[in-house]
């Protein structure tokens, strides 16, 4: 819910670099709280689980300790193998209910980043590499994955056997309990030390895992460009650095990550000859204090016992570098999600009256990331309806200019109004197709071409498509087309021509028939005869649409009913092309180049 | 071979190429293997000898508790020694064949045909590198541990079978029952993993594509549109991924509580024996803490095994990008003569799927000329410039540059003849000095350039005015694809690297579209000086008076063929498709006017 998301200096993704690991679980489940329903049910399941493997050594030790009397062993045998039925049928039910959880959890984790992506403010999306978006929706999540898998469930029902073996340990005999307990919290302490170590190594890896993926994108998405300039080596030595790194990265984890694990097995060693050598001790030299009274027996239980408590400390230890890698890719995960949403929308936000949009820019400036100001008081009046075309000098602001329009950008100072409203608090719903940008270079979906022509409504018919492309006058290009609308386009549209895909962009466009309509160049690789007649029929369809295009052709701006000339970020000449022809100006010069 | 013999094997093979850390490891884990044998032991020996007798008030020496002490403590120091040892060379080995393995892939990216990219998504080809690959090294981390653990359970069950036979029977039947559990996991297990490897690479894909797409979403408003696409992908990861923990969750907890039931067996049958004198309670101990411990070799054997089938999967995945075929060049090397190249066409097919997109096309270039190409929006003028730049084959003709095939030169000697300035301006996500130098200069030795030769190159390309106004200049950063410039801005740099780069034939692919007219003037005007000074053939693909005015020869194209060839002014005047496209935007000047606004 919110209104108004003009700040000048926008962030990047979300920080949760500083979060703890229980501040960040504590974010994981408000963000997705299937992971935390039903714990109740969860947490007794554990416990039955652990119960479970805690009889077996009870069961032997009432054995031994009754002199291993046939009777005791009958009666030891079937309360242990009835323990284990429970340990196992509570095992699996946990094992499949932890692991739906976190599957439907990561499922809606996916899919709420790919949303926030979407939602996030343009400028945020322009500051991250797409790469590392998709990390953070895949690789990352993954981590979460292979951990449940291996290990993470066991972790569950092994906190659990903790738990209970200590109170049993303790109703035993607490004496010996006391000791073991302490060293265990010693080493959980150290430990947790230990851990921020790996923590802040494993954080590296992930970004390093990132930077790679950027770099293997771009050795992908440009090797044309590598293949053409024989630049294979310096892109093989990019990459293999970035491998490189990271193997290095995820190098240095191992010391201290084991270094961990080795530490625990100290400790954990360590409990067993104490509780050994104190209990026999202790029962002989009653002087160190309120002794114990163990029996051969009850002292082996004990250690059984031990074992039972040492074991899953020994196995949450032994997780520690699975868990840890999981937690900094939820990290990242969590950081896609909890970036604020820059859609407007709820109370604050307004409707757009129906009909042709007019525009009405008042000293507007604007900057790219901080920098300084790209494009300076633009004040500019364009009437709903009107056909405005502008033109200028390569990097004169044009195309940001289009995109303050279209929201893309966020002014830094000044006001944009469409229909007379402010366009900070314009609800995006009131915005989607109603106000339509054609970029140059327009992205195309690996699918049909009809499926991409109708993309902006999701119940047009064949039909309509046929008849936007017809209106275009494009009808003998789909015939000659063997598929027709069924042509599948490639991968961003390769199997079209450049041309081809800005023609697929504009019946798009007009199939969606929005109230504001952008082309920013919308058709610079088009044949100028095909240009101007499909400009032509695209004039006839938007007759009453609000159009602003964009062109370095100055056919575009002898037809239109407004000429806006930018030059050096400021808007210079504003008028008719047949005033601006004549009069002295930038306008002039650049129709007599293209004369 | 089944797939999970084949994840195994490359497994040995990953060992065998990082000798001295699987070595380490391998040592570290036999011998954590051994302690763990030695721990049970030494627990039983200090039962027998310290502990029973101190409970029945018999006397016991000093040195016995020292000893007693100094033996556990002793096996769990080395045991704590090599699983930090165990740990890190196992983390070696796996961290290094997976940056191999993941190098290899990547520079197979490099090398395959540009055809298989086409085919190919990046976001698929990400998953490849990242996911699939982690996937063919993931079970090394247990791989050594595994590899102890069997030692020690052989340990075991030789001291289990010497304590007492028929105690090591039940051991037997243990480690048997988890094995055979184990393969009908893997059997399970294998299709699973396979098909959530597969939707793992189509999440990455939709992913990508979909983040790409980011500016039509918004505009269109297609987020849930996208959401409804990307769901259904995300489900199929979920059932994947959450069927295969239906497997895990029976056999898991079936795995880790078999031990526990074999302490129960052994309780059973060694009271008999303790009770008949045939076993000391000691042994039996001993006997039940083993089989305890024998739990945790267990499980992570288990663990080991229950990955592999994930390994597989990832393999399959690598291999086939390996296995992929590479295009393929010629052997002739050397940066070559120098001065402008003659370039020929003969009857050259190109022909994509079922589509022939160029048929019999032929065209010559004379050394030191333009020549334009002139055609109709998809009349295949980007084909032909792909095909003239060995991007693509011709499936039938060839293609010469100063008499000499294409074909039969290697890519550096390409690199140092052709330039081409595509039709998509593509940069580098890195410094403009860096996106313009590149390799340094392909013609002299890949030496570095000087910063006169850069701005010389902007110069021409008519760049340098805003390059220079760069508060970092030539060092700026250009961002993803060169987003922080304005569209004409990355086509100039574009323009500019092909220049540098002091090509023989340079092929622009309306390499002007984005240019003001201004700009697109004084870029063809310097370019027309440049060529008239003994610089490059030129071959450009435009539509535009500017561009053809500087041709010496224009070429029209249409589906595909070469309609004719001739001067602007003969084309205009026999072709009537001709004139419609490239005087459609005016009443139809002559050359000499255009040249005329070329020269004032
Ligand atoms: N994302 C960005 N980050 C930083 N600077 C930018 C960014 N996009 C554009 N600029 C800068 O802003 C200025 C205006 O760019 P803009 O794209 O608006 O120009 P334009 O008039 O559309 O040019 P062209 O005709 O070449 O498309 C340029 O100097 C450009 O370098
Ligand atoms: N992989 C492919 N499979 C099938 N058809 C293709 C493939 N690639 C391109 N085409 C088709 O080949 C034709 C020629 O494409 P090309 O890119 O060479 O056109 P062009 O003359 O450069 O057009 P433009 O002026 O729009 O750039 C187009 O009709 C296109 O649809
Ligand atoms: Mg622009
Ligand atoms: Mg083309």
């Amino acid at each position: 819910m919110r209104t108004a998301p003009f700040s000048p200096a926008d962030p990047g993704l979300a920080d949760l670099a500083d979060l703890g690991p229980r501040s960040l679980v504590a974010l994981g489940i408000r963000v997705t709280p299937v992971l935390a329903s039903g714990w109740v049910v969860t947490v007794l399941l554990a416990l039955a689980a652990g119960a479970g493997r805690i009889i077996a050594p009870l069961t032997v030790q009432r054995a031994i300790d009754r002199g291993l009397a046939p009777a005791a062993v009958t009666h030891a045998l079937e309360v242990g193998a009835a323990a284990l039925v429970v340990a196992g049928l509570s095992s699996w039910a946990l094992n499949r209910r932890v692991q739906r959880r976190t599957e439907r959890a990561l499922a809606s984790l996916r899919r709420e980043g790919l949303a926030r992506a979407h939602e996030m403010s343009a400028t945020t999306a322009d500051q991250v590499r797409s790469a590392d978006l998709v990390a953070r929706l895949t690789s990352d999540v993954d981590t979460i994955t292979t951990f449940t898998q291996n290990g993470g469930v066991q972790m569950i029902t092994n906190l659990a056997q903790l738990l209970l073996a200590t109170a049993v340990m303790a109703a035993f005999c607490w004496q010996l309990t006391v000791p073991v307990v302490a060293l265990a919290l010693v080493l959980l302490l150290s430990m947790t030390r230990l851990q921020r170590v790996v923590a802040r190594r494993f954080a590296v890896v992930r970004a390093d895992v990132s930077t790679m993926q950027g770099v293997v994108a771009e050795a992908v998405i440009g090797a044309p460009v590598i293949r053409v300039t024989g630049t294979a080596d310096r892109m093989r030595a990019q990459l293999d650095e970035a491998v490189d790194r990271t193997r290095s990265s995820q190098l240095r984890t191992l010391v201290p990550l084991h270094g961990n694990t080795a530490l625990g097995e100290v400790a954990i060693s360590t409990m067993t000859v104490l509780v050994i050598l104190l209990g026999v001790g202790w029962t002989t030299h009653q002087q160190w204090g309120p002794a114990p009274d163990l029996s051969a027996g009850q002292l082996v239980a004990m250690v059984f016992l031990v074992t039972f408590f040492v074991r899953p400390l020994q196995f949450l230890v032994q997780s520690l570098g699975e868990a840890q890698n999981a937690l900094v890719g939820w990290r990242r995960a969590l950081e896609l999600v909890t970036t604020p949403s820059a859609v407007v929308s709820g109370a604050h936000a307004v409707d757009l009256a129906g009909g042709p949009v007019g525009v009405e820019l008042d000293a507007v400036s604007a900057s790219y990331a901080g920098g300084p100001p790209v494009v300076h008081d633009l004040t500019v009046r364009i009437a709903p309806g009107q056909h405005v075309a502008v033109v200028g000098e390569s990097g004169s602001g044009k195309s940001t200019f289009a995109k303050l329009l279209t929201r893309r950008i966020q002014p830094l100072g000044g006001e944009i109004r469409l229909g007379g409203r402010p366009l900070g608090s314009i609800a995006d719903a009131a915005l989607e197709r109603r106000v339509v940008i054609v970029p140059q270079d327009p992205f195309l979906f690996d699918t049909t071409l009809g499926q991409n022509i109708a993309v902006g409504l999701p119940d047009v018919v064949e039909a309509d498509v046929r008849r936007v492309l017809g209106d275009l006058g494009l009808a003998d290009w789909l015939a000659e087309l063997p598929d027709g609308l069924a042509t599948r386009v490639g991968v961003r549209g390769d199997r079209l021509s450049v041309g081809e895909r800005q023609l697929v962009a504009l019946a798009r466009t007009a199939l969606v028939d929005p109230d504001l309509v952008i082309l920013d160049e919308a058709t610079s690789a088009v044949d100028p005869a095909t240009d101007v007649r499909v400009q032509a029929a695209l004039a006839r369809l938007t007759e009453g649409r609000t159009t602003v295009s964009i062109a370095h052709r100055m056919a575009t701006a002898e037809r239109a009913d407004v000429v806006l000339v930018f030059e050096a970020g400021r808007i210079v000449q504003v008028g008719h092309h047949g005033d601006l022809v004549v009069a002295q100006g930038p306008y002039a010069d650049l129709f007599a180049a293209w004369r | 071979m089944s797939a999970v013999g084949r994840a195994l094997r490359v497994l040995a093979r990953g060992s065998r190429d990082h000798p001295g850390p699987a070595a380490v490891a391998t040592t570290a884990g036999l011998v954590n293997g051994g302690t763990m044998v030695l721990g049970a032991a030494a627990v039983g020996w200090t039962t027998d000898h310290l502990v029973l007798p101190v409970l029945d008030g018999r006397p016991v020496g000093a040195a016995t508790w020292w000893a007693g002490a100094g033996v556990i403590l002793g096996v769990s120091a080395v045991r704590c020694g090599t699983i930090w040892v165990r740990g890190v060379a196992t983390g070696r080995v796996q961290h290094r064949a997976q940056a191999a393995t993941r190098r290899a892939v990547v520079r197979r990216y490099l090398h395959l045909d540009l055809a298989w990219h086409r085919e190919h998504p990046p976001g698929r080809l990400l998953a490849h590198a990242v996911s699939d690959v982690d996937a063919v090294w993931s079970p090394v981390q247990w791989l050594y541990f595994a590899l102890g653990m069997v030692f020690m359970l052989v340990g075991a069950l030789a001291q289990l079978a010497l304590t007492a036979p028929a105690l090591g029977t039940v051991g037997l039947l243990l480690v048997a029952g988890v094995l055979v559990l184990n393969v009908v996991y893997q059997r399970l297990l294998t299709p699973r993993a396979r098909d959530g490897q597969a939707a793992r690479g189509d999440v990455a894909r939709t992913a990508h594509e979909s983040i790409e797409a980011g500016p039509v979403v918004r505009s269109l408003g297609l987020a849930g549109a996208e959401d409804a696409r990307f769901a259904p992908e995300v489900e199929r990861v979920r059932e994947a991924n959450t069927r295969m923990a239906a497997i895990s969750a029976v056999f898991d907890p079936l795995l880790e509580l078999l031990p526990t039931v074999a302490v129960l067996a052994v309780l059973g049958i060694g009271s008999r024996a303790v009770s008949a004198g045939d076993l000391t309670l000691g042994s039996l101990v001993g006997v039940c803490y083993l089989l305890l411990t024998v739990s945790i070799p267990l499980s992570v054997l288990s663990r080991f095994l229950s990955i592999l089938p994930l390994a597989a999967a990832g393999h399959e995945r690598v291999e086939a990008v390996l296995d992929a075929p590479t295009a393929t060049y010629g052997v002739v090397g050397g940066a070559g003569p120098d001065g402008p190249a003659l370039l020929e066409v003969r009857g050259a097919d190109v022909v994509r799927g079922e589509a022939t997109l160029l048929h019999a096309v032929d065209l010559t270039v004379e050394p030191g000329t333009v020549c334009a190409v002139v055609g109709a929006t998809g009349a295949g003028k980007t084909t032909l410039v792909d095909l003239v730049c060995g991007q693509i084959g011709p499936s039938r003709g060839e293609v010469l540059v100063d008499g000499r095939p294409l074909d039969d030169l290697d890519l550096a000697r390409r690199a140092a003849t052709l330039g081409l300035v595509g039709q998509s301006p593509f940069l580098f996500s890195t410094t403009i000095r860096d996106n313009l130098a590149l390799d340094g200069h392909p013609r002299e030795g890949l030496r570095a350039y000087t910063d006169t030769e850069l701005w010389t190159a902007l110069e021409v390309a008519d760049a340098a005015d805003f390059v220079g106004a760069l508060p970092a200049g030539l060092d700026s950063v250009v961002g993803e694809r060169g987003a922080t410039l304005s569209g004409g801005q990355r086509q100039r740099l574009c323009l500019a690297r092909a220049l540098l780069r002091r090509p023989r034939l340079l092929v622009l692919d309306d390499a002007t579209s984005a240019l003001d007219p201004r700009v697109e003037l004084r870029v063809l005007a310097r370019l027309r000086a440049l060529v008239d000074d003994g610089g490059p053939t030129v071959l450009l693909v435009a539509n535009r008076h500017g561009s053809l005015a500087v041709a010496d020869r224009v070429v029209f194209l249409a589906d595909g063929r070469v309609v004719d060839a001739g001067t602007h002014d003969e084309l205009r005047e026999r072709h009537a498709d001709f004139r419609d496209i490239v005087s459609a935007y005016d009443g139809g000047r002559t050359d000499d006017e255009d040249r005329a606004v070329l020269a004032g």
